[in-house]
């Protein structure tokens, strides 16, 4: 195995790696805001500069490939310097004292942590803003705060690398630039899904979950429980956003082994059934031909008369039972053992035939 | 999937998902993957992205199709032909791999005397896709190195389903594409944990573990686990129990399943659920099913209890409880367990679903090395057999489990309703992006209501004047056995001649008009086709009001 | 008739390079790229559409509204502004105006739709030839400028006349590796600013693996101040092919590509009838010219094969360089349009004849285009090691009639100024370097005691801040803060404000993504170190 000098240190690489890929694995934290692990690196931000022996100028580790005998420097005055004005350039395009919300994303706090590593209070360089948000989008899914966007173009890039959708890019150039849709429209009409990849990259919070976005009031901490997506069957990984005993948002798990971090919109956006007011909240037994509310008690009662009076009037085989292809299996295991243990039948199926 | 079971013996998608970005030919057939199955077509457009080639074959234009190196725009219902046609070229070009047949498979000189007939211009004469085309196809399938094979209901929910799948299997197994990374036989499975359902033995043909219940080794087992006795026959699909309510089937116990918007010939489907003796409904809402139940049981929801799903690919994985049930709702597991316990079962004291899934890997030959522990991040796919197996990733490497590949030799069959004066249009159903299934959850959902608030049926816009259709305005649609009012959306996703609905809105109960036929051997509905007839609604002028 | 759209998109579906030459031919037909248009762009060369609208929208001259492509176009480059052109703009209805379009020899330039004009304040505008270089006073030998000014040098017959294809043929006899040899011996260096060894770049090419090898012309002259290739392309259009040709000869490349700059709309004709007329020589070599559409950074080598290949310009992280994984990952030599004129005398006179024509042990030649306040502005070809001030005096005459020339620009914009300390500094990279500045494209603009150098350096970065791609964050939003700060935008205090100007041109210098970042903080460096007084009047205005 090869081996660089890293920070003074002897380290072993593999061919192929990255300085930045190599530091980090030791355990060393480079700042970078364009970075994400999935993508091509694009070497835009330039915080993740390094020294290299021999070499003019500081390089961007993140598209430098690693070489036999290389001597790194990843920390020193000088490049402590260009990372503190890079990061008080990065806060001076967008408007002071937003405080962003980490509903917003997965990455949203990504820059205001840096800041916060950096002391910038974002009034060194003050100039004229870069970003143009799109608050006329009507779309209910993702919020477009441009005012907050640093054209790290990692919303361009997932969409185009990750999704494969190409629905969003970079117009104009220079302090200019601005994130756009064909003919700079609306998402709705354009090639966007609404997968919510872009949201979950964003370093910044200029894309948000609205829907999640909705329960920034509500009280508690936030917190996250991995589970799976409930809708097809690809079986994406995700976490389920919590405050106290309310559901505020789903994100994608980046280690999922279906997804790898990607959502569908169903996925991302569509988990506001869970705690809809249409749900069964309690038994429901039919009296006089209307269904009325019951105890647990009493509607299981119920339930489990009907099922032995048929089975004494026709026999077991009379009695059928579909499980379900939405619930866990623990829920079309109970049943198809019901069936076998309660009737000695397998008069069972499940709906995949429709 | 018993396409699939009969000729290489495992009716479940043989590669893994990352899989998916290996192959360097892609042949997609019935799968609106990037609707239906989003994040697994982000996949194929990588490999496509790298340079792999895109085959697709489906009667619409779908995404996936825009998408394609190749499109295919076959004409509903006929699979069978046109992937005859293919395999006839790959045999006739000599682009077959002769050591996998010779090693791997039988039934090969039979399928080659039956492909003689399938010559590419008679396939196109049925299928409407150009000869020229379907060589195409088959040359760049059958000259890849890592082809990979993938489709869903839209292969199965014929009257030919078996027969579509199995020509399918022919393709892989006569050109080697089988149990090596990127190649594969892939059928995506719908729902969460379809695969999971069946997996649990939620079938009337096998226990968990696809173990056959008719097997005297495998109902000794049971008896001896469960302590009961247990039935020596297969009981009935569904589609035949809902057949025989009043004659054999009287009480019905359904749980999470909107059978009634879901299922084809939907006024079939209601009179026969009215007719219950008894009907116990579980679900999380009151859907439209619940409505007719004697009982209703509300059911914890997803989020709120801990379980376990089997993805498409094979992978259990765990669903965790992030919030309390709402109302006083119940985990699906208490609630048979409830019923069972009151029915006079033993062996339902269970006091975690742990406890419930332990039990069933004990079972299952293709969960025994896996339990609540294991399952925790999903790393492992089945089969796995015992503790501290790797899981099998590619099914089929070096063996079938039924030993040799199977070659099959499907004829083709018309649908079991086509086209005529009275029904002159081909509707053909499905999925669309923004919604899943019978809308309980995407509807309630504001995004992605916002995205699909309403059904349509879609029309090819040089269609709609000679059927005196206006886009946007209302129309009839009928079949042989009902009728739907539905707004026109002027699309050209189809092709002339064919309309597309999808069956998530149940106000317009687009499986009121289907169902005209079953595959004999699944009993899967034939929903991807109906012919059916459309007119425009017309209005009656409205009077003054208050008169 | 009009061609329609998918005769349009037939034509170039199959062609290498499609994107820039398609969207010209619907700019064109439409008078500007409608919705539509793009449409069936998007959909002819599958390119997805929102990729395709953005990336229009990055050059200047693609308009996206109706009859914009016969808009008046006015050059606000720095000479340009000091003849007149603000005032020029205002006299024209509807003109807009553009960066410098490479005609400071002649200012100032204008562009109406497809024509390519010269204007001045007050008077009519015109169609004018691009000038022929002056001689230099003291005879001294000239390498690409050797023969331009024979008669009818731009025909093939003119150009066989005055010995052109004898340098093609003798490379044809040598071979590539004696040819290659040859190149090295001459110390022949890549004379668009770059410097980099040309017989290196080229055999890396012709080593690395993969194919089909490709030869680019870098014809997208965009610095500011630069017209030096203008004149080559113009009079001595055979004399490039001929140096591409060699190029193919040498690193085994099969199809070229001259990247032409949208200013110069009649040189395309011009390269495309030479191709025709010099096929015989050619033999396989297909060679493609592809026009720009505006974009300064499209002159930096690895943005310009973006371009070409029809993706957002911007530039491309290296390595992987352009000799291994360039045009559509193919080796690739990129080459400007001075350095290949150069290989055909090189390799007709010799090596040593080359190496020679340099002063005091430097090798050969570099032309400069000079302009601004000086007598005789133009092109130059000046030994390698001339002193600054023997060019601007003796070769071009000296300031104006009771001026003092105060100030030069070097490399364009790009290598800053140079003050009247710095005039004795000789022209040739190290010397320059020393001064902390470079020769780069060869642009030199020169201001006299007349001038307002702050407001040339202010113009300078908004050019810069105009043309910074948008891909590295210290040169898109560094140019933006120090054109505000040279635009009285910043703080007022003149010590915070010079430590942010410092700080970040220091970072700019240090960490930009390419040589447009690294380049445009020497404006204010220089301007701090050589006009500190100018600098303190310009902040103590109220």
């Amino acid at each position: 195995m090869s081996q660089l000098t890293l920070d003074g240190r002897q380290v072993p690489f593999e061919e192929g790696e990255t300085l930045y890929q190599v530091a980090r694995r030791e355990g060393n934290s480079i700042p970078t805001l364009c970075y994400d692990d999935r993508l091509a690196p694009l070497g835009a931000c330039r915080l993740c500069v390094v020294e290299v022996e021999g070499y003019g100028r500081p390089v961007a580790s993140c598209t430098t490939l690693a070489e036999e005998g290389m001597v790194v420097r990843s920390s020193s005055p000088a490049l402590e310097e260009h990372r503190r004005t890079l990061i008080d350039l990065v806060q001076s395009e967008n408007p002071t004292g937003v405080e962003v919300d980490p509903l917003r994303g997965a990455q949203a706090t990504e820059l205001a942590k840096l800041a916060e590593r950096y002391g910038s209070g974002g009034t060194r360089f003050a100039g004229s803003t870069s970003g143009r948000s799109r608050h006329d989008d009507p779309n209910p899914m993702i919020l477009r705060d441009y005012d907050l966007c640093i054209s790290c173009y990692r919303c361009v890039r997932v969409c185009a690398e990750e999704e494969g959708d190409h629905a969003i890019s970079i117009t104009g150039r220079g302090f200019a630039t601005r994130i756009t849709t064909e003919f700079d429209g609306f998402l709705e009409g354009s090639a966007c899904t609404f997968c919510g990849q872009c949201v979950q990259t964003c370093p910044t919070g200029a894309l948000g979950d609205q829907r999640a976005l909705r329960y920034q009031g509500e009280p508690g901490d936030l917190e996250a429980t991995r589970s799976i997506c409930p809708y097809c069957g690809v079986g994406c990984s995700l976490d389920i956003l919590t405050k106290g005993e309310k559901i505020v948002g789903v994100r994608p798990a980046l280690d999922g082994p279906a997804n790898g971090g990607a959502l569908c919109v169903k996925g991302q956006f569509a988990w506001e059934w869970v705690q809809h007011p249409d749900r069964l909240k309690e038994p429901l037994v039919r009296k006089d031909g209307e269904l009325v509310p019951a105890t647990w008690e009493e509607a299981l009662d119920r339930a489990a008369e009907g099922l032995a009076r048929v089975r004494d009037r026709h026999g077991r085989h009379a009695i059928y039972a579909v499980a379900s292809g939405r619930a866990p299996h623990e829920s079309a295991y109970t049943v198809q053992k019901l069936v076998r243990t309660c009737f000695q039948s397998n008069q069972v199926d499940n709906c995949s035939r429709s | 999937m018993a396409g699939l079971a009969a000729t290489i013996g495992r009716g479940a998608m043989s590669n893994p998902l990352s899989d998916m970005e290996k192959p360097d030919v892609i042949f997609c057939i019935g799968t609106n993957m990037t609707e239906a199955h989003p994040v697994a077509a982000t996949r194929l457009k990588k490999a496509q992205a790298r340079g792999a080639t895109l085959i697709v074959a489906d009667p619409r234009r779908i995404p996936l199709a825009r998408r394609a190196d190749l499109y295919l725009q076959l004409r509903v219902g006929t699979d069978v032909a046109l992937l005859g046609a293919m395999a006839h070229v790959i045999a006739r070009e000599g682009l077959v791999d002769r050591e996998f047949i010779e090693s791997r498979t039988e039934g090969w000189e039979a399928l080659q005397r039956h492909l003689e007939k399938f010559t590419p211009e008679w396939a196109a004469s049925i299928t409407g896709v150009p000869a020229e085309s379907i060589e195409r196809a088959a040359r760049l399938y059958g000259k890849a190195e890592r082809g990979a094979i993938f489709y869903t209901l839209g292969i199965t929910e014929h009257i030919s389903g078996v027969d579509n799948v199995q020509s399918l299997s022919n393709l892989a197994l006569m050109t080697g594409n089988v149990g090596r990374p990127g190649t594969g036989i892939n059928p995506m499975r719908g729902q969460n944990n379809i695969q999971g359902a069946g997996d649990c033995g939620a079938l009337p043909n096998n226990y968990v573990g696809f173990q056959p219940v008719d097997d005297p080794a495998n109902q000794a087992k049971f008896e001896e686990a469960w302590g009961v006795r247990v039935d020596t026959e297969k009981g009935m699909t569904k589609v035949r129990a809902l057949e025989s309510v009043g004659e054999k089937i009287f009480a019905m116990l359904i749980v999470g399943e909107n059978t009634l918007v879901s299922d084809p010939d939907a006024e079939h489907c209601r009179r026969a659920l009215e007719e219950l003796e008894h009907l116990v409904v579980v679900d999380i809402f009151l859907t439209e099913t619940a409505r007719l139940a004697d009982v209703v049981l509300p059911a914890a929801a997803w989020g709120e209890v801990d379980g376990v799903f089997t993805n498409t690919e094979r992978r259990p994985q765990r669903v965790r409880a992030a919030v309390p049930p709402q109302g006083q709702s119940k985990p699906d597991w208490w609630i048979v367990s409830q019923l069972a316990k009151r029915l006079g079962a033993q062996g339902f004291d269970y006091s975690s679903p742990a406890e419930v899934f332990n039990e069933l890997c004990s079972l299952s030959p293709i969960y025994h090395g896996l339990d609540w522990e294991t399952v925790a991040e999903g790393r492992l796919q089945w089969p796995v057999p015992e503790r501290g197996h790797p899981g099998t990733p590619i099914l089929h490497v070096g063996r079938f489990p039924r030993g040799r590949g199977l070659f099959m030799c499907p004829e083709y069959r018309d649908p079991a309703e086509v086209i005529d004066e009275d029904y002159p249009i081909w509707l053909t159903t499905g999925r669309r992006l923004a919604q899943y299934h019978t809308l309980t959850m995407s509807g309630r959902s504001i995004g992605t209501r916002y995205l699909a608030p309403e059904e349509v049926v879609e029309v090819h816009p040089d269609d709609l004047q000679g059927l005196g259709l206006t886009d946007g305005a209302l129309a009839v649609m009928k079949s042989r056995r009902g009728e739907v009012v539905v707004k026109v959306a002027a699309d050209d996703t189809s092709p002339r001649g064919t309309v597309f609905c999808s069956f998530s809105f149940s106000d317009v109960p687009v499986n009121i008009l289907t169902g005209g036929g079953y595959d004999p051997i699944t009993d899967t509905a034939e929903l991807k086709v109906c012919p059916v007839r459309l007119e425009p609604v017309r209005l009656e002028p409205v009077g003054p009001s208050g008169t | 008739m009009q061609p329609t759209d998918s005769e349009l998109i037939q034509r170039w579906q199959g062609e290498p390079a499609p994107l820039l030459p398609l969207l010209h031919a619907f700019h064109e037909r439409d008078g500007y790229l409608s919705d539509d248009a793009l449409r069936a762009v998007s959909q002819g060369l599958r390119i997805p559409l929102a990729e395709l609208f953005g990336t229009v929208s990055f050059y200047h001259h693609f308009s996206r509204e109706p009859g914009g492509h016969g808009v008046t176009r006015v050059c606000s480059g720095p000479i340009c502004k000091l003849r007149g052109s603000d005032e020029l703009i205002e006299e024209l209805e509807g003109a807009h105006s553009m960066a410098c379009s490479g005609r400071c020899d002649e200012p100032i330039g204008v562009l109406r739709g497809g024509e390519a004009l010269v204007g001045h304040v007050g008077g009519e505008l015109g169609a004018q030839p691009t000038p022929l270089p002056a001689p230099n006073p003291g005879g001294v030998e000239e390498c690409c400028f050797r023969s331009i000014r024979v008669e009818g040098r731009g025909s093939i017959e003119g150009y066989r006349r005055s010995g052109g294809y004898r340098a093609l043929e003798k490379a044809r006899a040598m071979g590539g590796e004696a040819l290659l040899g040859e190149l090295e011996a001459s110390g022949l260096a890549g004379r668009g600013g770059a410097g980099f060894p040309t017989a290196r770049k080229w055999r890396a090419v012709r080593e690395a693996p993969g194919g089909p090898k490709t030869v680019v012309c870098n014809a997208d002259e965009g610095e500011p101040g630069c017209f030096k290739d203008r004149a080559l392309l113009d009079h001595d259009p055979h004399a490039v092919i001929e140096g591409i040709a060699i190029a193919a000869l040498a690193t085994g490349a099969t199809r070229a590509f001259i990247y032409l700059r949208y200013e110069y709309p009649w040189i395309q004709e011009k390269l495309e009838r030479a191709i025709v007329e010099a096929r015989d020589e050619l033999g396989e070599l297909a060679i493609h010219v592809r026009r720009g559409a505006g974009a300064y950074i499209c002159g930096e080598e690895t943005a310009l094969l973006s371009s070409l290949e029809g993706e957002h310009p911007f530039p491309r992280n290296r390595p992987p360089y352009p000799v291994t994984c360039g045009f559509e990952g193919t080796p690739t030599a990129v080459n400007n349009v001075e350095t290949l004129a150069s290989v055909p005398p090189i390799l007709d006179l010799g090596a040593q004849w080359y190496a020679g024509l340099g002063l005091a042990g430097h090798k050969g030649t570099k032309l400069i285009s000079l302009s601004g306040d000086v007598r005789r502005p133009g092109n130059y070809e000046v030994p390698m090691g001339l002193p600054l001030d023997t060019l601007l005096h003796e070769w071009a005459g000296g300031p104006l009639e009771g001026r003092r020339i105060e100030a030069v620009t070097m490399a364009g914009l790009s290598g800053g100024f140079l003050g009247r300390d710095d005039f004795d500094v000789t022209l040739d990279e190290p010397a320059l370097r020393a001064k902390g500045s470079f020769l780069g494209a060869g642009g030199i603009m020169v201001f006299d005691d007349s001038r307002d150098i702050f407001a040339v350096a202010r113009e300078a970065m908004a050019f810069f801040a105009d043309e910074s791609c948008g891909k590295c964050f210290p040169c898109r939003i560094g140019t933006r803060r120090l054109t505000e700060r040279l635009s009285g935008e910043g703080p007022t205090d003149p010590s915070i404000w010079k430590e942010e100007v410092e700080a970040i041109g220091r970072t700019m210098s240090q960490v930009s993504a390419c040589g447009l970042g690294i380049a445009a903080p020497l404006i204010t460096t220089s301007l701090m170190r050589l006009f500190p007084d100018a600098v303190d009047a310009h902040l103590k205005r109220p």
